[in-house]
Protein backbone atom coordinates (compact mmCIF):
# COMPACT_ATOMS: atom_id res chain seq x y z
CA UNK A 1 0.00 0.00 0.00
CA UNK A 2 2.79 2.64 1.57
CA UNK A 3 4.43 2.10 -2.16
CA UNK A 4 1.88 3.55 -4.36
CA UNK A 5 1.38 6.57 -1.85
CA UNK A 6 1.95 9.76 -3.01
CA UNK A 7 5.61 11.01 -2.07
CA UNK A 8 6.91 14.43 -2.77
CA UNK A 9 9.83 15.56 -4.30
CA UNK A 10 11.55 18.84 -3.89
CA UNK A 11 13.92 19.69 -6.98
CA UNK A 12 16.35 22.62 -5.72
CA UNK A 13 18.74 24.37 -8.12
CA UNK A 14 22.14 24.05 -6.71
CA UNK A 15 23.98 27.48 -5.73
CA UNK A 16 20.82 29.06 -8.35
CA UNK A 17 22.63 32.02 -9.47
CA UNK A 18 25.91 30.99 -9.65
CA UNK A 19 25.25 28.22 -11.52
CA UNK A 20 23.48 29.77 -14.09
CA UNK A 21 26.44 32.57 -14.32
CA UNK A 22 28.50 29.33 -15.12
CA UNK A 23 25.97 27.44 -17.64
CA UNK A 24 27.43 30.23 -20.61
CA UNK A 25 30.63 31.08 -18.93
CA UNK A 26 32.85 27.81 -18.26
CA UNK A 27 35.74 30.16 -17.06
CA UNK A 28 33.85 30.44 -13.76
CA UNK A 29 33.88 26.85 -13.44
CA UNK A 30 36.39 25.66 -10.27
CA UNK A 31 36.37 29.41 -8.68
CA UNK A 32 35.40 31.11 -6.03
CA UNK A 33 32.08 33.15 -6.98
CA UNK A 34 29.44 35.33 -5.59
CA UNK A 35 26.58 37.09 -7.14
CA UNK A 36 25.61 40.13 -5.30
CA UNK A 37 22.52 41.45 -4.46
CA UNK A 38 20.75 44.76 -5.61
CA UNK A 39 22.81 47.47 -6.28
CA UNK A 40 25.97 45.43 -5.56
CA UNK A 41 25.23 45.52 -1.54
CA UNK A 42 26.27 41.91 -0.70
CA UNK A 43 26.86 38.18 -1.81
CA UNK A 44 23.67 36.94 -1.89
CA UNK A 45 25.21 33.40 -3.69
CA UNK A 46 28.62 31.71 -3.52
CA UNK A 47 29.49 28.98 -5.35
CA UNK A 48 30.81 26.43 -3.12
CA UNK A 49 34.29 27.55 -4.01
CA UNK A 50 33.74 31.16 -2.44
CA UNK A 51 32.28 29.30 0.69
CA UNK A 52 35.26 27.48 1.34
CA UNK A 53 36.86 31.21 1.88
CA UNK A 54 34.61 31.55 4.48
CA UNK A 55 32.17 34.07 2.55
CA UNK A 56 28.92 34.21 3.78
CA UNK A 57 25.62 35.38 2.39
CA UNK A 58 24.95 38.72 3.04
CA UNK A 59 28.92 39.83 3.17
CA UNK A 60 28.93 43.27 1.50
CA UNK A 61 30.66 43.82 -1.41
CA UNK A 62 32.75 46.31 -0.23
CA UNK A 63 34.49 44.96 2.13
CA UNK A 64 35.35 41.85 0.18
CA UNK A 65 36.09 43.76 -2.73
CA UNK A 66 39.61 44.85 -1.09
CA UNK A 67 40.46 40.89 -0.95
CA UNK A 68 38.92 39.56 -4.15
CA UNK A 69 42.19 40.04 -6.27
CA UNK A 70 44.42 37.89 -3.71
CA UNK A 71 41.50 35.08 -3.05
CA UNK A 72 41.09 35.23 -6.89
CA UNK A 73 37.09 35.88 -5.77
CA UNK A 74 34.97 37.14 -9.03
CA UNK A 75 31.77 38.84 -8.33
CA UNK A 76 28.80 39.22 -10.32
CA UNK A 77 25.61 41.61 -10.52
CA UNK A 78 22.74 40.07 -10.02
CA UNK A 79 21.00 39.23 -13.89
CA UNK A 80 17.80 38.81 -12.92
CA UNK A 81 16.57 38.28 -16.35
CA UNK A 82 18.75 35.77 -17.06
CA UNK A 83 17.64 33.93 -13.47
CA UNK A 84 14.43 34.19 -14.68
CA UNK A 85 14.67 32.30 -18.28
CA UNK A 86 16.53 29.87 -16.72
CA UNK A 87 14.05 29.52 -13.83
CA UNK A 88 11.30 29.23 -15.87
CA UNK A 89 12.97 26.72 -18.09
CA UNK A 90 13.48 24.41 -15.31
CA UNK A 91 9.86 24.66 -14.44
CA UNK A 92 8.96 23.85 -17.98
CA UNK A 93 11.03 20.69 -17.69
CA UNK A 94 10.09 19.60 -14.24
CA UNK A 95 6.53 19.86 -15.19
CA UNK A 96 6.82 17.34 -17.69
CA UNK A 97 7.36 14.70 -14.75
CA UNK A 98 4.58 15.42 -12.66
CA UNK A 99 1.00 17.09 -13.04
CA UNK A 100 1.32 18.50 -9.62
CA UNK A 101 3.75 20.81 -9.76
CA UNK A 102 4.60 23.81 -6.75
CA UNK A 103 7.06 26.69 -8.26
CA UNK A 104 7.76 27.44 -4.50
CA UNK A 105 10.52 29.77 -5.49
CA UNK A 106 12.64 30.80 -8.25
CA UNK A 107 14.50 28.07 -8.20
CA UNK A 108 12.29 25.26 -6.34
CA UNK A 109 9.64 23.58 -6.95
CA UNK A 110 7.73 20.82 -5.54
CA UNK A 111 6.33 17.76 -7.56
CA UNK A 112 3.88 15.12 -6.83
CA UNK A 113 5.68 11.21 -7.58
CA UNK A 114 4.16 7.80 -7.01
CA UNK A 115 5.66 4.51 -7.44
CA UNK A 116 7.99 2.17 -5.34
CA UNK A 117 10.90 3.51 -3.58
CA UNK A 118 12.96 2.41 -6.55
CA UNK A 119 10.70 3.89 -8.80
CA UNK A 120 10.52 7.30 -7.55
CA UNK A 121 14.44 7.09 -6.25
CA UNK A 122 14.99 6.38 -10.28
CA UNK A 123 12.74 9.23 -11.42
CA UNK A 124 14.64 11.61 -9.27
CA UNK A 125 17.94 10.57 -11.02
CA UNK A 126 16.41 11.37 -14.59
CA UNK A 127 15.10 14.67 -13.15
CA UNK A 128 18.45 15.89 -12.15
CA UNK A 129 19.82 14.40 -15.18
CA UNK A 130 17.18 16.15 -17.54
CA UNK A 131 17.85 19.88 -15.91
CA UNK A 132 21.76 19.03 -15.80
CA UNK A 133 21.23 17.97 -19.78
CA UNK A 134 18.93 20.29 -20.89
CA UNK A 135 18.81 23.53 -19.16
CA UNK A 136 22.68 23.41 -17.81
CA UNK A 137 22.40 23.69 -13.98
CA UNK A 138 23.39 21.26 -11.25
CA UNK A 139 20.00 20.40 -9.26
CA UNK A 140 19.26 18.11 -6.07
CA UNK A 141 16.36 16.44 -5.20
CA UNK A 142 14.63 15.23 -1.90
CA UNK A 143 11.94 12.65 -1.79
CA UNK A 144 9.74 12.61 1.00
CA UNK A 145 6.08 11.66 2.71
CA UNK A 146 5.51 15.51 3.51
CA UNK A 147 7.16 18.59 1.85
CA UNK A 148 9.19 19.42 5.42
CA UNK A 149 10.64 16.02 5.03
CA UNK A 150 10.92 16.56 1.47
CA UNK A 151 13.29 19.86 2.73
CA UNK A 152 15.50 17.88 4.43
CA UNK A 153 16.14 15.00 2.24
CA UNK A 154 17.15 17.95 -0.47
CA UNK A 155 19.26 19.62 2.60
CA UNK A 156 20.95 15.89 3.22
CA UNK A 157 21.18 15.20 -0.95
CA UNK A 158 23.28 18.57 -0.95
CA UNK A 159 25.82 17.42 1.82
CA UNK A 160 26.50 14.07 1.54
CA UNK A 161 27.74 13.77 -2.25
CA UNK A 162 27.49 9.71 -1.78
CA UNK A 163 23.70 9.90 -2.17
CA UNK A 164 24.61 11.28 -6.19
CA UNK A 165 22.67 14.60 -5.68
CA UNK A 166 19.13 12.42 -4.65
CA UNK A 167 17.77 11.11 -1.55
CA UNK A 168 14.74 10.05 -0.49
CA UNK A 169 14.12 10.27 3.70
CA UNK A 170 12.14 7.03 4.00
CA UNK A 171 15.13 4.81 2.42
CA UNK A 172 17.90 5.44 4.94
CA UNK A 173 17.75 3.72 8.06
CA UNK A 174 15.96 5.43 10.52
CA UNK A 175 18.73 5.13 12.83
CA UNK A 176 20.36 7.96 10.53
CA UNK A 177 17.40 10.04 10.39
CA UNK A 178 17.19 10.43 13.67
CA UNK A 179 21.40 11.13 14.11
CA UNK A 180 20.62 13.66 11.19
CA UNK A 181 17.45 15.47 12.87
CA UNK A 182 19.36 15.30 16.21
CA UNK A 183 22.24 17.24 14.91
CA UNK A 184 20.40 20.00 13.51
CA UNK A 185 19.13 22.94 15.19
CA UNK A 186 15.72 23.60 15.65
CA UNK A 187 16.42 26.75 12.90
CA UNK A 188 17.07 24.57 10.34
CA UNK A 189 13.60 23.07 9.66
CA UNK A 190 11.72 24.38 6.94
CA UNK A 191 9.00 27.23 8.15
CA UNK A 192 11.20 27.59 11.87
CA UNK A 193 12.29 31.31 11.73
CA UNK A 194 14.73 32.93 14.03
CA UNK A 195 11.86 34.14 17.04
CA UNK A 196 10.54 31.12 16.96
CA UNK A 197 13.70 29.63 17.53
CA UNK A 198 14.49 31.27 20.79
CA UNK A 199 10.65 30.40 22.08
CA UNK A 200 11.22 27.10 21.26
CA UNK A 201 14.58 26.72 22.75
CA UNK A 202 13.26 28.10 26.18
CA UNK A 203 11.49 25.15 26.41
CA UNK A 204 13.97 22.81 25.75
CA UNK A 205 13.45 22.04 22.27
CA UNK A 206 17.11 23.02 20.29
CA UNK A 207 17.01 19.76 17.56
CA UNK A 208 15.06 18.83 14.63
CA UNK A 209 14.72 15.60 16.42
CA UNK A 210 13.22 17.41 19.64
CA UNK A 211 10.86 19.26 17.49
CA UNK A 212 9.42 16.05 16.00
CA UNK A 213 8.88 14.87 19.25
CA UNK A 214 7.05 17.71 20.97
CA UNK A 215 3.53 17.29 21.97
CA UNK A 216 1.69 18.53 18.98
CA UNK A 217 -1.20 20.09 20.61
CA UNK A 218 0.92 21.76 23.54
CA UNK A 219 2.54 23.12 20.14
CA UNK A 220 -0.56 24.25 18.75
CA UNK A 221 -1.74 25.79 22.00
CA UNK A 222 1.35 27.35 22.77
CA UNK A 223 2.33 28.46 19.35
CA UNK A 224 0.20 28.12 16.15
CA UNK A 225 -1.39 25.65 14.16
CA UNK A 226 1.06 25.93 11.70
CA UNK A 227 4.09 24.74 13.77
CA UNK A 228 1.95 22.00 14.86
CA UNK A 229 1.82 20.92 10.86
CA UNK A 230 5.44 21.34 10.88
CA UNK A 231 5.89 18.45 13.80
CA UNK A 232 3.22 16.37 12.36
CA UNK A 233 5.17 16.40 9.04
CA UNK A 234 8.20 15.94 10.91
CA UNK A 235 6.44 12.72 11.59
CA UNK A 236 5.53 11.77 8.12
CA UNK A 237 2.44 12.88 8.16
CA UNK A 238 1.64 15.46 5.37
CA UNK A 239 -0.84 18.66 6.05
CA UNK A 240 0.78 21.07 4.50
CA UNK A 241 -0.79 21.70 0.84
CA UNK A 242 -0.19 22.88 -2.10
CA UNK A 243 0.14 26.66 -2.37
CA UNK A 244 -0.89 29.30 -5.19
CA UNK A 245 1.10 32.08 -3.47
CA UNK A 246 4.47 32.31 -2.18
CA UNK A 247 6.32 35.12 -0.48
CA UNK A 248 10.31 34.46 -0.83
CA UNK A 249 12.97 36.30 0.28
CA UNK A 250 13.60 37.92 -3.49
CA UNK A 251 10.61 37.46 -5.30
CA UNK A 252 6.67 36.47 -5.29
CA UNK A 253 4.83 34.17 -7.15
CA UNK A 254 1.46 34.15 -8.22
CA UNK A 255 0.63 30.75 -9.87
CA UNK A 256 -1.99 27.71 -9.99
CA UNK A 257 -3.43 25.30 -12.66
CA UNK A 258 -6.60 26.33 -13.51
CA UNK A 259 -9.80 23.76 -13.01
CA UNK A 260 -11.11 24.19 -16.51
CA UNK A 261 -8.61 25.54 -19.08
CA UNK A 262 -8.51 29.02 -20.01
CA UNK A 263 -8.85 29.59 -23.61
CA UNK A 264 -9.06 33.21 -24.76
CA UNK A 265 -7.26 36.04 -24.64
CA UNK A 266 -10.28 37.95 -23.08
CA UNK A 267 -10.40 35.38 -19.89
CA UNK A 268 -6.55 35.63 -20.28
CA UNK A 269 -6.25 39.43 -19.73
CA UNK A 270 -8.83 38.84 -16.55
CA UNK A 271 -6.89 36.38 -14.82
CA UNK A 272 -3.46 37.83 -15.17
CA UNK A 273 -5.26 41.25 -14.24
CA UNK A 274 -6.11 39.74 -11.01
CA UNK A 275 -2.76 38.21 -10.28
CA UNK A 276 -1.46 41.51 -10.87
CA UNK A 277 -3.27 43.50 -8.70
CA UNK A 278 -2.60 40.44 -5.83
CA UNK A 279 0.72 41.00 -6.14
CA UNK A 280 0.72 44.77 -5.65
CA UNK A 281 -1.62 44.72 -2.80
CA UNK A 282 1.29 41.55 -1.46
CA UNK A 283 3.73 44.00 -2.01
CA UNK A 284 2.68 47.17 -0.89
CA UNK A 285 1.80 45.42 2.47
CA UNK A 286 5.43 44.42 2.46
CA UNK A 287 6.68 47.79 1.74
CA UNK A 288 8.39 46.42 -1.40
CA UNK A 289 8.76 47.33 -4.59
CA UNK A 290 9.68 45.05 -7.83
CA UNK A 291 11.58 46.06 -10.61
CA UNK A 292 10.99 42.83 -12.92
CA UNK A 293 7.47 40.78 -13.96
CA UNK A 294 7.83 37.85 -15.49
CA UNK A 295 4.16 35.95 -16.61
CA UNK A 296 4.08 32.64 -18.01
CA UNK A 297 1.07 30.33 -19.14
CA UNK A 298 1.72 26.74 -19.79
CA UNK A 299 -0.72 24.12 -21.37
CA UNK A 300 -0.93 20.27 -19.45
CA UNK A 301 1.78 17.88 -20.26
CA UNK A 302 -0.82 15.18 -20.56
CA UNK A 303 -2.36 17.14 -23.68
CA UNK A 304 0.85 16.47 -25.97
CA UNK A 305 -1.45 17.83 -29.30
CA UNK A 306 -1.41 21.89 -28.30
CA UNK A 307 1.98 22.55 -26.62
CA UNK A 308 2.51 26.21 -25.85
CA UNK A 309 4.13 27.48 -22.74
CA UNK A 310 4.73 31.39 -23.31
CA UNK A 311 6.77 33.14 -20.84
CA UNK A 312 7.29 36.93 -20.86
CA UNK A 313 10.27 38.62 -19.00
CA UNK A 314 9.45 42.26 -18.63
CA UNK A 315 11.40 44.87 -16.90
CA UNK A 316 9.49 47.94 -15.33
CA UNK A 317 10.21 51.12 -16.14
CA UNK A 318 11.10 51.81 -12.14
CA UNK A 319 10.71 49.73 -9.08
CA UNK A 320 7.00 49.79 -8.32
CA UNK A 321 4.03 48.00 -6.57
CA UNK A 322 1.90 50.18 -8.52
CA UNK A 323 -1.29 47.88 -9.80
CA UNK A 324 -1.92 49.75 -13.12
CA UNK A 325 2.36 49.43 -14.02
CA UNK A 326 2.00 45.68 -12.62
CA UNK A 327 -1.19 45.00 -14.91
CA UNK A 328 0.28 46.20 -18.27
CA UNK A 329 3.20 44.57 -17.53
CA UNK A 330 1.62 41.18 -17.14
CA UNK A 331 -0.38 41.91 -20.02
CA UNK A 332 2.49 41.59 -22.14
CA UNK A 333 1.73 37.92 -21.98
CA UNK A 334 -1.05 38.62 -24.33
CA UNK A 335 0.20 38.31 -27.63
CA UNK A 336 1.92 35.43 -27.17
CA UNK A 337 -0.75 33.26 -25.90
CA UNK A 338 -2.44 30.85 -29.04
CA UNK A 339 -6.01 31.21 -29.67
CA UNK A 340 -8.28 28.33 -29.10
CA UNK A 341 -5.07 26.43 -27.39
CA UNK A 342 -6.32 25.25 -23.49
CA UNK A 343 -4.25 26.33 -21.34
CA UNK A 344 -3.95 24.70 -17.87
CA UNK A 345 -2.02 27.12 -16.05
CA UNK A 346 -0.42 30.61 -15.84
CA UNK A 347 0.93 32.83 -13.12
CA UNK A 348 3.20 35.46 -12.96
CA UNK A 349 6.76 36.31 -10.61
CA UNK A 350 7.94 39.44 -9.41
CA UNK A 351 11.57 39.80 -8.58
CA UNK A 352 14.38 42.07 -7.54
CA UNK A 353 12.47 43.18 -4.92
CA UNK A 354 13.43 46.22 -3.16
CA UNK A 355 12.19 48.21 -0.38
CA UNK A 356 9.74 51.31 -0.98
CA UNK A 357 11.42 53.66 0.97
CA UNK A 358 13.39 55.92 -1.13
CA UNK A 359 11.61 56.14 -4.21
CA UNK A 360 8.28 56.56 -3.00
CA UNK A 361 7.71 60.29 -3.46
CA UNK A 362 8.07 59.87 -6.81
CA UNK A 363 5.15 57.40 -7.18
CA UNK A 364 2.06 59.27 -6.93
CA UNK A 365 2.96 61.93 -10.09
CA UNK A 366 4.66 58.84 -11.99
CA UNK A 367 1.20 57.44 -12.98
CA UNK A 368 -0.27 60.66 -14.18
CA UNK A 369 1.94 62.10 -15.70
CA UNK A 370 1.95 59.15 -17.65
CA UNK A 371 -1.26 59.59 -18.82
CA UNK A 372 -0.58 63.50 -20.08
CA UNK A 373 2.17 61.77 -22.33
CA UNK A 374 4.94 63.47 -20.06
CA UNK A 375 6.63 59.96 -20.32
CA UNK A 376 7.24 59.80 -24.28
CA UNK A 377 7.65 64.11 -24.15
CA UNK A 378 11.11 63.26 -21.55
CA UNK A 379 11.66 59.98 -23.51
CA UNK A 380 11.72 62.51 -26.66
CA UNK A 381 14.14 65.33 -25.27
CA UNK A 382 16.07 62.25 -23.89
CA UNK A 383 16.48 60.89 -27.37
CA UNK A 384 17.27 64.24 -28.84
CA UNK A 385 19.85 65.28 -26.22
CA UNK A 386 21.32 62.44 -24.48
CA UNK A 387 20.09 60.77 -21.45
CA UNK A 388 20.26 61.89 -18.33
CA UNK A 389 19.89 65.84 -19.50
CA UNK A 390 15.98 65.71 -18.15
CA UNK A 391 14.64 63.60 -15.40
CA UNK A 392 11.34 63.50 -13.41
CA UNK A 393 11.62 64.98 -9.91
CA UNK A 394 15.25 65.22 -7.89
CA UNK A 395 16.19 61.98 -8.35
CA UNK A 396 15.89 62.32 -12.25
CA UNK A 397 18.59 65.56 -12.36
CA UNK A 398 21.22 65.47 -9.02
CA UNK A 399 22.11 61.70 -8.32
CA UNK A 400 21.32 60.33 -11.67
CA UNK A 401 17.68 58.22 -11.93
CA UNK A 402 17.54 56.62 -8.86
CA UNK A 403 15.80 53.73 -10.00
CA UNK A 404 18.31 52.71 -12.80
CA UNK A 405 19.93 50.29 -10.57
CA UNK A 406 24.36 49.83 -10.32
CA UNK A 407 25.04 46.32 -11.95
CA UNK A 408 28.43 47.13 -12.96
CA UNK A 409 29.79 43.67 -12.57
CA UNK A 410 26.46 41.70 -14.55
CA UNK A 411 26.78 39.07 -17.20
CA UNK A 412 25.40 39.52 -20.28
CA UNK A 413 21.18 39.21 -20.53
CA UNK A 414 22.50 35.48 -22.73
CA UNK A 415 18.84 34.11 -23.28
CA UNK A 416 16.57 37.41 -23.86
CA UNK A 417 18.65 39.94 -25.25
CA UNK A 418 19.51 39.51 -28.75
CA UNK A 419 22.56 41.72 -28.74
CA UNK A 420 23.91 40.12 -25.75
CA UNK A 421 24.02 36.47 -26.93
CA UNK A 422 26.75 33.86 -25.59
CA UNK A 423 29.66 34.19 -27.63
CA UNK A 424 31.14 30.70 -29.03
CA UNK A 425 34.65 31.29 -30.64
CA UNK A 426 35.36 29.69 -33.98
CA UNK A 427 39.07 29.66 -33.72
CA UNK B 1 -10.95 51.37 -37.24
CA UNK B 2 -8.60 49.20 -39.04
CA UNK B 3 -6.21 47.67 -37.93
CA UNK B 4 -3.08 47.62 -39.16
CA UNK B 5 -0.43 44.46 -38.29
CA UNK B 6 2.76 44.84 -40.07
CA UNK B 7 5.79 42.19 -39.82
CA UNK B 8 6.61 42.56 -36.80
CA UNK B 9 9.71 41.07 -34.11
CA UNK B 10 8.27 40.28 -30.44
CA UNK B 11 11.05 39.61 -28.08
CA UNK B 12 9.64 37.31 -25.41
CA UNK B 13 11.23 36.65 -22.18
CA UNK B 14 11.43 32.59 -22.43
CA UNK B 15 13.15 32.42 -25.87
CA UNK B 16 13.47 35.06 -28.32
CA UNK B 17 10.33 34.64 -30.84
CA UNK B 18 10.75 35.48 -34.13
CA UNK B 19 7.25 35.91 -35.96
CA UNK B 20 7.15 36.06 -39.43
CA UNK B 21 4.51 37.73 -41.87
CA UNK B 22 1.17 38.99 -40.43
CA UNK B 23 -2.04 39.50 -42.20
CA UNK B 24 -3.01 42.11 -44.07
CA UNK B 25 -4.23 45.51 -42.98
CA UNK B 26 -7.95 45.41 -42.78
CA UNK B 27 -10.15 48.15 -43.95
CA UNK B 28 -13.35 49.43 -41.86
CA UNK B 29 -16.21 47.73 -42.22
CA UNK B 30 -15.21 45.88 -44.98
CA UNK B 31 -14.29 41.82 -43.92
CA UNK B 32 -11.63 40.42 -45.43
CA UNK B 33 -11.91 37.32 -48.08
CA UNK B 34 -8.58 35.73 -47.07
CA UNK B 35 -9.83 35.96 -43.28
CA UNK B 36 -11.47 32.48 -43.11
CA UNK B 37 -8.30 31.18 -44.67
CA UNK B 38 -5.83 32.64 -41.90
CA UNK B 39 -4.64 29.66 -40.00
CA UNK B 40 -2.02 31.39 -38.12
CA UNK B 41 1.73 32.72 -38.75
CA UNK B 42 4.32 30.59 -39.59
CA UNK B 43 6.40 30.25 -36.47
CA UNK B 44 9.88 30.13 -36.44
CA UNK B 45 9.87 28.45 -33.09
CA UNK B 46 7.76 25.81 -34.14
CA UNK B 47 10.11 25.24 -36.69
CA UNK B 48 13.55 25.55 -35.40
CA UNK B 49 12.99 25.37 -31.93
CA UNK B 50 11.83 21.37 -31.05
CA UNK B 51 12.57 21.99 -26.97
CA UNK B 52 12.22 25.48 -25.58
CA UNK B 53 13.95 23.94 -22.52
CA UNK B 54 17.01 23.27 -23.87
CA UNK B 55 17.25 25.42 -27.09
CA UNK B 56 19.66 28.29 -26.89
CA UNK B 57 21.01 30.95 -29.46
CA UNK B 58 24.89 31.54 -29.42
CA UNK B 59 26.72 33.76 -31.66
CA UNK B 60 29.67 32.65 -33.69
CA UNK B 61 32.81 34.87 -33.42
CA UNK B 62 35.86 34.03 -35.76
CA UNK B 63 35.93 31.87 -39.24
CA UNK B 64 37.34 28.75 -38.54
CA UNK B 65 34.06 27.00 -39.43
CA UNK B 66 33.77 28.93 -42.67
CA UNK B 67 33.34 25.95 -44.94
CA UNK B 68 31.03 24.17 -42.71
CA UNK B 69 28.46 27.69 -43.92
CA UNK B 70 29.06 29.07 -40.53
CA UNK B 71 30.55 32.68 -40.45
CA UNK B 72 31.90 35.20 -38.26
CA UNK B 73 28.25 36.71 -36.78
CA UNK B 74 26.14 34.04 -37.60
CA UNK B 75 23.79 32.43 -35.02
CA UNK B 76 23.87 29.22 -34.05
CA UNK B 77 20.72 27.29 -32.26
CA UNK B 78 21.89 25.08 -29.94
CA UNK B 79 20.14 21.83 -28.60
CA UNK B 80 21.84 20.85 -25.50
CA UNK B 81 19.25 17.20 -24.76
CA UNK B 82 20.56 16.07 -28.30
CA UNK B 83 23.19 13.29 -28.58
CA UNK B 84 26.06 14.29 -29.96
CA UNK B 85 27.44 11.76 -32.48
CA UNK B 86 30.23 11.34 -35.66
CA UNK B 87 30.02 14.53 -37.49
CA UNK B 88 27.83 16.91 -35.49
CA UNK B 89 28.81 20.49 -35.21
CA UNK B 90 29.24 20.95 -31.40
CA UNK B 91 30.45 23.23 -28.87
CA UNK B 92 32.35 22.21 -26.58
CA UNK B 93 34.05 23.31 -23.41
CA UNK B 94 37.73 24.60 -24.38
CA UNK B 95 40.18 26.12 -21.76
CA UNK B 96 37.12 27.39 -20.12
CA UNK B 97 35.75 28.82 -23.35
CA UNK B 98 32.29 27.58 -25.26
CA UNK B 99 34.00 26.50 -29.07
CA UNK B 100 32.07 25.54 -32.02
CA UNK B 101 33.80 22.28 -33.56
CA UNK B 102 32.83 19.38 -35.81
CA UNK B 103 32.83 16.30 -33.75
CA UNK B 104 34.73 13.00 -35.19
CA UNK B 105 34.54 9.98 -33.29
CA UNK B 106 37.07 7.23 -34.40
CA UNK B 107 38.50 4.29 -33.18
CA UNK B 108 41.70 5.64 -31.81
CA UNK B 109 39.40 8.93 -30.30
CA UNK B 110 37.85 11.80 -30.64
CA UNK B 111 38.72 14.90 -32.76
CA UNK B 112 37.42 18.21 -32.72
CA UNK B 113 38.02 19.72 -35.66
CA UNK B 114 37.56 22.54 -37.68
CA UNK B 115 36.00 23.68 -41.44
CA UNK B 116 39.33 25.26 -42.21
CA UNK B 117 42.23 24.45 -43.17
CA UNK B 118 43.99 26.79 -41.23
CA UNK B 119 42.74 25.71 -37.81
CA UNK B 120 44.39 22.70 -36.75
CA UNK B 121 42.60 19.83 -35.46
CA UNK B 122 42.22 18.56 -31.91
CA UNK B 123 42.52 15.03 -30.22
CA UNK B 124 41.12 14.07 -27.39
CA UNK B 125 41.58 10.64 -25.97
CA UNK B 126 37.79 9.98 -25.37
CA UNK B 127 34.22 11.31 -25.42
CA UNK B 128 34.04 11.50 -21.82
CA UNK B 129 37.47 13.64 -21.33
CA UNK B 130 34.93 16.49 -23.62
CA UNK B 131 32.36 18.92 -22.25
CA UNK B 132 30.09 19.27 -25.40
CA UNK B 133 27.87 22.10 -24.01
CA UNK B 134 25.37 21.45 -27.46
CA UNK B 135 25.03 20.32 -30.41
CA UNK B 136 23.62 23.23 -33.26
CA UNK B 137 21.07 22.23 -34.97
CA UNK B 138 20.98 25.25 -37.55
CA UNK B 139 23.05 28.12 -38.13
CA UNK B 140 21.33 31.82 -39.17
CA UNK B 141 23.90 32.72 -41.81
CA UNK B 142 23.73 36.44 -42.58
CA UNK B 143 23.65 37.10 -46.18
Amino acid sequence: MSSSRQQIALVDVNCFYASAERAFDPSLEGKPLVVLSNNDGCAVTRSPEAKALGISTGDPWFKLAPRAKEWGLIARSSNYELYGDISSRVMELLGRYSAWLEVYSIDEAFLGIKGSPEKVVGLGRTIKAAVQRNVGVPVCVGIAATKTLAKLANRWAKNNPALGGVCRWESMEPEVRELLMARLPVSEVWGVAGRLEKRLNALGICTILELSRADPVMVRDRFSVVLMRTVLELRGTPCIPLEEERMGRDQLIFSRSFSTPLASAPEFRQVLSVYAQQASARLARHHLQAKVLTAFAGTSHYNPKDKSFPSVCVPLPMPTSDPVLLTRAAHALLPAIQDGVKYARAGIMVTDLRPSGNQQPLEPFANPHEERGIGPLVEQVSRKCGRGTIGLGFAGLRTGLDWSMKREMRSPRYTTHWDELPVVRAA
Amino acid sequence: MGVIIGPRVIEAGLSLRLVLISPVAVAAGFPSPAQDYFDGRIDLNEHLIKDITSTYIVRVSGDSMEQAGISDGDELIVNRALEPRDGSVVVAVLDGELTVKRLKVTAAGVVLQAANPLYPDINVPALADLTIWGVATRCLHHV
